[in-house]
């Protein structure tokens, strides 16, 4: 009961947002596999415990097959990559949001959920609240990780 | 409805009568009618209580946590029978907890519980219950809230006066209420009427690996007279090392014991030297003895219990081994015994007595070395009451039950025929306080009240007859408990509430004891059960012959798989269920149409339970999600089909092929 009250209100909440084309456009790009908005949405500071991930240019192989452990346990239940499921398809997440928004969504779900524009406005969508997996931080950069390897596949 | 209040009423004002004939005080009108504050136990939405306690549910056989002061419950725990709300015992990973060597007991009676102590104080590990019936002791764990640990009790007939516990949790006891012809004679098919020379009272002190795991097995049986043993406690501090077992018909009747076993003016409290019986069985006086009991554990890591049946059992009989058993006599009925947190005092009660008597543990060392002894029975030395008397408190009420203690030299005792709790100085054996329950108390609750370190505050009657205090509910009713703040001089009701089952004896600690070490999932990565589904990859279905295993995983709002086809009639399909959730409060449920043998399961995040399914026809069979899980948990649902017996149709299932 408690839950469907935390979304009804979510949902009030969001018919006051606009979600307008710009933010549905990321989840088209991550379909369709453009890139026109990255640097747009890296420029925009994340909601969350994480602010700042270190990225360097080349995939930690070690890592992302870590990630990808991880991933098939904790992520695979929602979400496909290149097909929506009862989450959306992660195969050009990295390419379309931070990695600290990557991050949060793993680690801050919540925080997310309530302030985050665009994560408010794929909830109108999905109609599903995303779980706090309690996944830790070192796996969550793994899971990062394996959704960089996947984006250059 | 009426008669029952007349007949009451009477028996009220016959009460009150007696009560003004033998001139004890009046009661207090305020206590009488509450506090009429009514705001005291009242704690605001959204807030938590300051204390858990933990009440057996009596014959339902679980436990019930509520929150102080606001009389909230919380959880119920099941112990030794089945529960449908959590899947106990109906799970193929629980059903093994209620294993006993008599086969799978669905239903036991659950009377006394122990928080585990550390220096005599709660250490907020572990919960300790005994099952009264069939005699097992069970350990409880509080991270979790669940059944960790059952062990049977052999040659034991009524498991009452257990578990209580030593002060450092090194043994949990049980004795028997009911003597029964003793086990290891190798014939208990014997005439009834040969009680005296046949049956045997067991005193079992269960071991427990106090420093670790916290895991029981029997230390050593002390084989004593045939006698109804009924309730113990510990020494504490300085009666460490002892352990007081009160025990009535001493008159050994088989019959009708109503009467036959109230003939004699005072029965005993046995005063138990445990620290010598281990000195004696380590000199090797013990005899090891067969029997065949069932200790059954449940693995955390597997979500899995499992049985074994044990044989060995020490044994030590006391009049072979002086120094180990002293007899007290105690007055009419003895039922309490109860030792303050001193140590000093052993408190007595007795369910026909019109006295408290109090026993001094530094007089009852005196005697033994001075040997002031009234004779002996079977060989037990039977001290002189006057000797280890303290004192008696007089005319304290009707029929003295339990005692409990708040740490600042007072008692408070519960009377059942008199109903009403009456506290008392302890040094001076004066009576300073009486306050009515309703209805005829049976045992009460201090929180830390039995411990070296009483948390005082409240005070709570469990009430064995509840009559008109709630709207009815036909003719079965549940309990009635008060509420009492004895912070002051004196007692004052602030709280009237329900609990389940008959709530014998009950436990409460500080809430920060417990609520930080509170589990919230169990980790998938940490899953270590054979048949889990640790991601949406491993579903799959197996054939093993008639056997059909179905991997299945649930998750926000789907299971998957969700369709499954090719299961014939004549096969046991076992649905194994993960829970792929690791959030907080999101568990799923899980029903099939038409599951005689087990029909539901219940998961918390993380974890995997199985379904024992056997269809009996063939058909296409729903299965849903039990549990509200999110706006599309109505979606949450699948079918599994059921052919004949000589089908050609394939084990099938869409299972994750494709990524």
């Amino acid at each position: 009961m408690k839950k469907i009250g935390i979304l009804t209100l979510t949902i009030m909440m969001v018919s006051f947002i606009g979600c307008n084309s710009s933010d549905n456009k990321a989840e088209n790009n991550a379909q369709t596999g453009t890139t026109e908005e990255t640097a747009v949405t890296k420029t925009k500071p994340s909601y969350g415990k994480i602010q700042h991930v270190d990225i360097k240019p080349e995939i930690d192989k070690a890592m992302a097959e870590q990630g990808l452990r991880i991933f098939d346990v904790t992520c695979t239940s929602c979400h496909k990559y290149d097909e929506r499921y009862v989450g959306p398809p992660l195969r050009k997440v990295t390419q379309t949001r931070t990695p600290e928004y990557v991050m949060n969504m793993i680690l801050d779900t919540e925080t997310m959920i309530d302030n985050d524009d665009t994560v408010k406005c794929l909830l109108q969508e999905y109609m599903l609240k995303m779980p706090n997996m309690q996944v830790d931080e070192k796996d969550a950069r793994s899971v990062l990780e394996h959704l960089r390897e996947i984006a250059q596949q | 409805m009426r008669r029952l209040t007349t007949i009451f009423v009477s028996g009220v004002v016959l009460t009150a009568l007696v009560f003004f004939m033998i001139g004890c005080p009046s009661t207090d009108k305020t206590a009488v009618t509450g506090s009429g504050q009514g705001n005291e136990a009242f704690v605001p939405p959204g807030k938590h209580d300051d204390f858990y306690a933990f009440m057996s549910g009596g014959f339902s056989g679980q436990i019930g946590v509520y929150g102080l002061p606001s009389g909230r419950l919380l959880r119920v725990i099941p112990v030794f029978s089945q529960d449908a709300e959590k899947g106990y015992g109906y799970s193929e990973e629980t059903k093994p907890l209620l294993n006993t060597s008599h086969g799978f007991i669905q239903w036991d009676d659950l009377h006394h519980l122990q928080l585990s102590v550390t220096n005599g104080e709660q250490d907020g590990r572990w919960l300790f219950a005994n099952a009264n019936n069939t005699p097992r002791i069970a350990r409880i764990d509080l991270r979790t809230f669940r059944t960790a640990e059952v062990i049977e009790i052999p040659n034991t007939g009524g498991n009452h006066a257990s578990p209580f516990i030593t002060e450092n949790t090194e043994y949990i006891v049980s004795a028997t209420r009911f003597s029964v012809p003793n086990e290891y004679s190798g014939n208990t098919d014997v005439p009834i009427e040969t009680y005296k020379e046949n049956f045997k009272g067991a005193l079992t002190f269960v071991k427990c690996d106090n420093k670790n795991s916290g895991e029981m097995s029997l230390g050593f049986q002390i084989l004593m007279p045939g006698f109804n043993y009924d309730l113990s406690r510990a020494g504490k501090d300085k009666s460490h090392g002892w352990f007081f077992f009160s025990c009535y018909n001493s008159e050994q009747a088989n019959t009708m014991l109503e009467i036959n076993a109230s003939q004699k003016d005072k029965d005993f409290i046995a005063a138990v030297n445990w620290k010598k019986a281990e000195e004696y069985i380590a000199q090797g006086k013990g005899k090891m003895m067969k029997a065949s009991y069932i200790h059954n554990t449940y693995d955390e890591s597997t979500h899995t219990a499992k049985s074994e049946t044990l044989t060995d059992v020490m044994t030590i009989d006391p009049a072979e081994c002086p120094g180990i058993v002293y007899y007290i006599p105690t007055p009419k009925s003895p039922h309490g015994c109860d030792v303050d947190p001193t140590g000093e005092y052993i408190v007595g009660g007795g369910k026909l007595a019109a006295i408290i008597p109090v026993y001094s543990f530094t007089k009852m060392l005196d005697a033994i070395n001075a040997k002031k002894f009234d004779g002996d029975f079977n060989g037990i030395p039977v001290l002189n009451y006057q000797a280890v008397l303290h004192g008696e408190v007089k005319k304290p009420g009707l029929g003295p039950l339990h005692t409990e203690f708040d740490g600042k030299g007072n008692a408070y005792t519960s009377f059942f025929v008199s109903s009403e709790i009456v506290k008392w100085d302890i040094k001076e054996c004066k009576v300073l306080d009486r306050a009515p329950t309703y209805y005829s108390v049976g045992h009460l609750l201090v929180p830390g009240g039995d411990t070296r370190k009483p948390h005082g505050k409240y005070v709570i009657g469990m009430n064995k007859i509840t009559k008109d205090r709630y709207l009815p509910t036909g003719p079965e009713l549940t309990q009635s408990a008060q509420l009492y703040d004895i912070s002051g001089d004196k007692m004052r009701m602030i709280l009237d509430f329900p609990t389940i089952g008959e709530p014998h004896y009950a436990q409460a600690c500080p809430a920060d004891l417990l609520k930080k070490n509170s589990l919230k999932s169990y980790k998938l990565t940490e899953n270590k059960h054979p048949y889990a589904t640790l991601g949406e990859k491993e579903a799959k279905v197996e054939r093993k012959g008639n056997d059909v295993h179905i991997y299945m995983s649930s998750i926000r709002s789907h299971f998957l798989p969700d369709n499954v086809e090719g299961v014939k009639l004549g096969d046991v399909v076992y649905f194994h269920v993960t829970n792929l959730e690791q959030d907080w409060d999101v568990p799923h449920g899980f029903a099939v149409k038409g599951g005689a043998d087990c029909s539901e399961l219940l998961l918390m995040p993380g974890e995997t339970q199985t379904m024992k399914w056997i269809p009996k026809a063939t058909g296409v069979y729903p299965f849903y999600c039990t549990d509200f899980c999110s706006a599309l948990h109505q979606e949450m649902q699948g079918y599994i089909r059921v052919s004949p017996a000589n089908s050609s149709v394939e084990l099938k299932a869409n299972t994750l092929a494709k990524k």
